[in-house]
Order: structure tokens, then sequence, then C-alpha cells
């Protein structure tokens, strides 16, 4: 049985030959394009579980094609790239990218990415509250449905399972590491660069004014911590 | 008019007078008022000489004609005090107009110099590279104020160009002692002009022009003119290779990331493929995809490498200074490199309290990366290494320590140079020798201090320094 549809984009036939043979080895199914246009021709005719995106492509690049699939779609993104630098990650992660591995990578590591990508957080809905609300924000645990100011945002659902994992510690600090692993998995914790990217896309979507956070406030140097104002 | 035309002039004014009066019926005194009105138009307009010989004149018409007895030349009392009246009267008008008269030319002559200068400064306004500009301006000043020749010597690159007649400039031994004149010297002997210029009190160099010249005045402001004007252009010249070397510098970084990227695609293709099988070889081929996949990643390693050095070569690595606490960075290096560490006591000890540093952490983070890489690869597998990070002397000090066998003395300052290895070390294979070269590189563009210490056989300590970052707290 399928794991999951996988579409791999990258400009180098090596590189989806490579990815094609181990990831349908491994269970997934596995579709390709070498471009960022074609890539979102492929998105629309059959979506994907999950997209593994080449950032350096000629052409629309792998943050176009991220920031241009995203208007429409909360499918995972990883981006593949050859640049390390915090900066470049940052950039991924704040096209809406989910992930980011660094080129090149041991297949096992892609393939534990590739895991906590599609896994849904591991606090499962049955644990606690069906819902959540406080002034100005109401969250749906089982629909996956969150409003703000009394209207609906859309989160991706790495963006979701952070949220609803601050939540359930409102009032406590979070300290970076387990946010991590928490919303990305056992293999993850010293990427704080990620925590950064999404709790700011977080605030821009919840908050009434995300430079003042009334919601996510950082606790520097630990981590991060809800607060629900009072009533 | 010639001087003997004056002169006959002159004389025949006096005449016309004596004549006219003849046949007049006028008293002596008329007379002699009406010479004086002459000797006076004389004597202003035409000059001394000519009023002198017209009041000879006068006085003898005057004596003959006029004064009884009528009709002889007697040179009585009354004749001598008309001739000295005559002649006090051409002396003092012909000093009074001849000064005014100077005043006029020296006026016309100043307008002509200021309209020259204006016509300078105007060619002057468009010009291109300083060398240009002053082969241009000797030309136009040549040209402008019609010198025979002038000269122009740059100090800065000893450079002297020429214009006009050749064998009419001054020698560039008058030009180099001009440069430290006080101000415009004017040698009227040999036609020659020589002016300082100055932009303040720096000095630039020297002007020389040959006559016919301006005013000392004039050629003041010629030399300060070209002072400015050769500044002008230097300074532009010198904004032009600033943004020249900035955009070769972003090419060069453009042609890097290039690399980098051309260099890791096949390199992630191999890696992923050998990984992938390892998962499901059998035993007899793992040993033989193990080494392609290790490999791989010291391939991948050294373009690392060799970018990195390219980069800080450069010169010009650019900073992204920001605080950042040391720790973090310390143990991120750690677990990014657990790998390679595996079977080591590895331990990173940070001082409590210590404050955040200021600098680009993700250079740092390099520099970090490059010093344990070498300390894991001149140590014996097993052996310990020590990372610390304390404040000392209002600076961040971080080091890292092996347990090796050392650095010899001799070689502790050749280690940070690119390429090297210890002797003990030609023949190993496992750095590309331009780890410690990298860390130097990133350390100096911090304006920081690194180096090592060393006891023969007790291992060595690579340590660098920090700026403290004034911030207490991350914001």
């Amino acid at each position: 049985m399928s794991q999951g549809k996988i579409l791999v984009v990258d400009d180098d036939p090596q590189i989806r030959r490579v990815m094609r043979a181990t990831l349908v080895s491994h269970g997934y199914e596995v579709t390709e394009a070498r471009d960022g246009q074609a890539a979102l021709e492929v998105i629309g005719r059959e979506p994907p579980n999950l997209v593994l995106l080449d950032m350096n492509m000629p052409g629309m690049g792998g943050l176009d094609t991220c920031r241009a699939l995203r208007t429409a779609s909360d499918v995972p993104v990883i981006i593949l790239t050859v640049r390390e630098s915090e900066k470049d990650k940052v950039a991924a992660l704040d096209a809406g990218a989910d992930d980011y591995v660094t080129k090149p990578f041991g297949i096992e590591e892609l393939l534990a990415r590739i895991r906590a990508a599609l896994r849904r957080s591991a606090a499962s809905p049955d644990a606690g509250p069906r819902s959540f609300s406080c002034p100005g924000l109401e969250i749906d645990f089982e629909t996956r449905r969150v409003s703000a100011q009394g209207r609906d945002v859309r989160l991706t659902p790495k963006e979701f399972d952070l949220l609803r994992h601050l939540v359930a510690h409102a009032g406590k600090p979070v300290a970076h590491r387990e946010l991590l692993q928490a919303v990305w998995g056992p293999d993850y914790g010293d990427e704080p660069e990620y925590l950064r990217v999404f709790v700011n896309q977080v605030r821009k979507k919840i908050e009434p004014n995300p430079a003042r956070p009334q919601y996510l406030v950082t606790e520097p140097w630990v981590g991060y911590r809800f607060v629900a104002p009072a009533k | 008019m010639t001087r003997a035309l004056r002169l006959a002039g002159s004389v025949l004014a006096v005449s016309a007078v004596i004549a006219l009066y003849r046949y007049l019926p006028v008293n002596s005194t008329t007379v002699a008022l009406s010479l004086l009105l002459v000797i006076l138009f004389v004597s202003a307009r035409w000059g001394l000489a000519e009023a002198v010989v017209a009041s000879v004149v006068a006085t003898v018409g005057l004596d003959y004609y006029f004064l009884p007895p009528v009709g002889t030349f007697t040179l009585d009392p009354e004749s001598w005090v008309a001739l000295l009246a005559f002649l006090a009267t051409a002396f003092t008008a012909s000093k009074l107009s001849a000064s005014a008269r100077s005043r006029a030319a020296e006026a016309d002559a100043r307008r002509t110099e200021i309209e020259r200068l204006y016509a300078l400064v105007q060619a002057m306004m468009l010009t291109g590279g300083s060398s240009k500009t002053m082969r241009e301006f000797v030309h136009r000043v040549v040209r402008e104020f019609g010198s025979t020749a002038a000269a122009f010597y740059y100090r800065a690159t000893e450079e002297v160009v020429r214009s006009g007649a050749e064998s009419a400039v001054a020698g560039d031994h008058d030009l180099r002692v001009a440069a430290e004149l006080d101000g415009v010297r004017i040698d009227s002997g040999r036609g020659l002009a020589l002016a300082p210029v100055r932009l303040g009190s720096r000095p630039l160099g020297s002007l020389a022009m040959i006559a016919p010249l301006p005013s000392a005045q004039t050629i003041q402001a010629i030399a300060d003119l070209v002072a400015l004007t050769i500044e002008k252009a230097r300074a532009l010249e010198e904004a032009g290779h600033a943004e020249a070397a900035r955009q070769s510098e972003a090419f060069r970084s453009a042609m890097l990331d290039a690399l980098a990227h051309d260099i890791k695609t096949p390199l992630t293709a191999i890696k992923a493929a050998v990984t992938s099988l390892l998962g499901t070889a059998p035993e007899t081929e793992r040993e033989l995809l193990s080494i392609i996949h290790e490999s791989a990643d010291r391939l991948n390693r050294m373009a690392a490498e060799v970018i990195a050095m390219a980069r800080v070569e450069a010169g010009k690595l650019h900073l992204e200074t920001r605080p950042f606490p040391v720790g973090e960075l310390l143990d991120s290096v750690l677990s990014e490199l657990a790998p390679r560490l595996s079977g080591r006591p590895v331990s990173a000890r940070v001082a409590e309290g210590l404050p955040a540093a200021l600098a680009d952490p993700e250079l740092i983070r390099q520099a970090v990366k490059q010093l344990v890489e070498n300390a894991a690869n001149y140590s014996p597998p097993g052996s310990a290494i020590a990372l610390s990070a304390e404040a000392k002397s209002a600076k961040i000090l971080i080091r890292v320590a092996d347990r090796g066998p050392g650095i010899q003395e001799n070689e502790r300052i050749l280690i940070f140079d690119k390429f090297f290895r210890g002797r003990r070390h030609r023949y190993d294979t496992k750095g590309t020798g331009m780890g410690l070269a990298i860390a130097k590189g990133i350390v100096d563009a911090h304006g920081e201090r690194i180096w090592v210490e060393s006891e023969q056989g007790q291992g060595a300590v690579f340590s660098f320094t920090l700026p403290v970052s004034p911030e207490v707290r991350q914001p």
C-alpha cells in the first residue's frame, strides 16, 4: 500500500532518478516535475501528499514555486538546497516550506524528514479538549479550524501543530527543543530558526498586532509561551 | 601714434594758438592762459616729453610776439614765470594722467584674465580621469592665457604634463622645488612663473607658466583651480574603482555559488543512491559502499572548504554581526559534527553568566567547526576534545583543545597558512590543508586574534577572541 504520493521537483535528471528509485522502494508513489511551472501543473492535476522542492532551479525557482503553491495548498513542502546559511534556511521557511534539507544528504535523513512532515502532531485529538477559546481566538482541534478576531484563518499543518502544542501548555514557557520535537519529530532540536519563522507566521495570522504579540510571547533564550488574555 | 608725430603735433598746437592770437585784439595774459590749456591737454593726452617741448615753444612764442618789447626775444622775468608755470602744469598733468591710464590698463587686463579664468573653469567642468584632466588643463591654460608654454607636476604619481613650445618649458627640477613654495614666484628674467598647487594645506604638485604671464593673483587662481579639478577627477575615479570592485565581488560571489551548486548536485545523487543501497546491501558489499559514501562526503567537505577559502581570500567577507550566545553555537557545532567525533570524550564548557558575543554567528560557527575538525584530524581516535568559552579582558575567549601530539614550535606560525601541513602529517590525507586558514580569515575579518599554544606531546590549544555584545539579553 502506498505510504503517500511525493512530488519531486528538481531540474537535475539524475537526482529525480535516484529519488524515484529510492522513494518507490520505500513504498511511496512518485511524480516528477523539472521546474516550478511544471510542478504547479502537476499539483493541480494530481495533488501530492508531499513536495520535495529544489531551491535552485532555472526559471521559476524553488522559493517562488513554494510561495505560489502556498496560495492554494497546505501540502507539506520540504526544500532541498545546496546552501546552508541560516539566512537561506529562514528564506525557505518564510516562503512557506515546512522543512529544509541540505544537499548532499543521506537517504535515511531525508526519509526521516519525509516521515516527520507527513505525520500529524503526536498529541492526538482524543487526548485533550476538542476546542479552545479565549478572547479574540477560537481553535477547533478536530476540524483544525482557527478563527482570530472573528475571521477564519488558514494555518499550514505545521503552523497548526505549533499553535496546538503551545495552547496545550498555555501559561508555561515551552523550550525550543521540546517544541521542535513535538511539532517536527524526535530527530529535531537544533533548528531554532524554524521556530522563529513559524512563530512569526502564526503571529501574522492570529495576532491583532504581530509586532507586539499578546498570544505567542517570546521567552528570551528559552522558548515560547502561549498567553490567554483575561476575559 | 609715434612719438615724433606727437612731438610735431604739440609744436603745431602751440604755434596755432600763437598765430591765432596775433590777429586778435587780446592781452598777453589771455594768450598765456590759452597756452597753458594747450599744454595741459598735451600733457594729459600724450605725456611729459611732448608737454615739455610744448612749454618751451610756448614760452618762446609768448616772449617774442606778445611780451613787450614785441618782436624781440628778451627772456625777461615774466617769460621765466610763464615757463615755470607751463612746466609745472606739464609735470602734474602728465603724472596724474599716466597713473589714470595705467589703472585703466590694469583693470582691462584683469577683466581679460577673469574672462579667461572663467573660460578655463567652464572647460574643466566636464572631464574624464585625472590623467586626462591634467593634460587637458595645461593645454587649456596655454590656449586661454596665451602663454608660450605651461606645465603641471603631479606629486602623487611624479607625473609631469606639458603643453606649448617644447624648448620653453620649465625643467622637472624647477617644478619639484615649486611644489614646496609658499606662493607664486615670478622670475621675470626667464619669463617663468612657478606656483605650488595645494588643496587646503595638502601639496598636490606645482604649476609653471612661461611669459606672457597673467598677474600673480590669477596664476594663484589657476593653481587653485587645477587643485580642485584634479581632486574632483581623482575622487570620481576612486568612486568608479570602488563600484567596479563591488561588481567584481558580486560576480565572484555569484560564480562561487554556481560552482558550489554544480559540484554538490552530482554529489547529492551519489550520496542519495549509495546511502539507499547501504540500507539493504548484504554485508559483503557494505564495505565497498561505505567507501563510496565516505569519499562522497569528503569530496563535499573539500568543495565546501575550497569555496569558503575563496570567499575568505577575496578579503571582503561580508559580516552580518549580531549578538548571539556562544554556548548554543558550540553545542550546535558539536551536534553537527557528532558523527565524526564518535568515540571521543567531547565537552563544551561555558563560563557562567558569559555575555553574548557580537559577531557574524554563521561565520564564527564555520571557524569553530574548522578548529574542531582540525582537532579531530590531528589527534588520535578516542582522545578528548574540549571546547570552552570564557570572558577575558573585555573579550570572549573561545578555545578548542585536543590531546594530539602537539605542534612543534617552528611550525606554530606557519600552521595558519593555506596548504601548510605539519612535518609529521605531510602524508596524511585527512584535511584539505585549508581549515585553519579559513578559521584565521574569518577571525581576522572580525578584527580579532587567533593563535595556538602547544606543549610537545601535550596536545594543542587553539584560541580566538570575539567582541562582547553591549546588550545583555536577547531582544
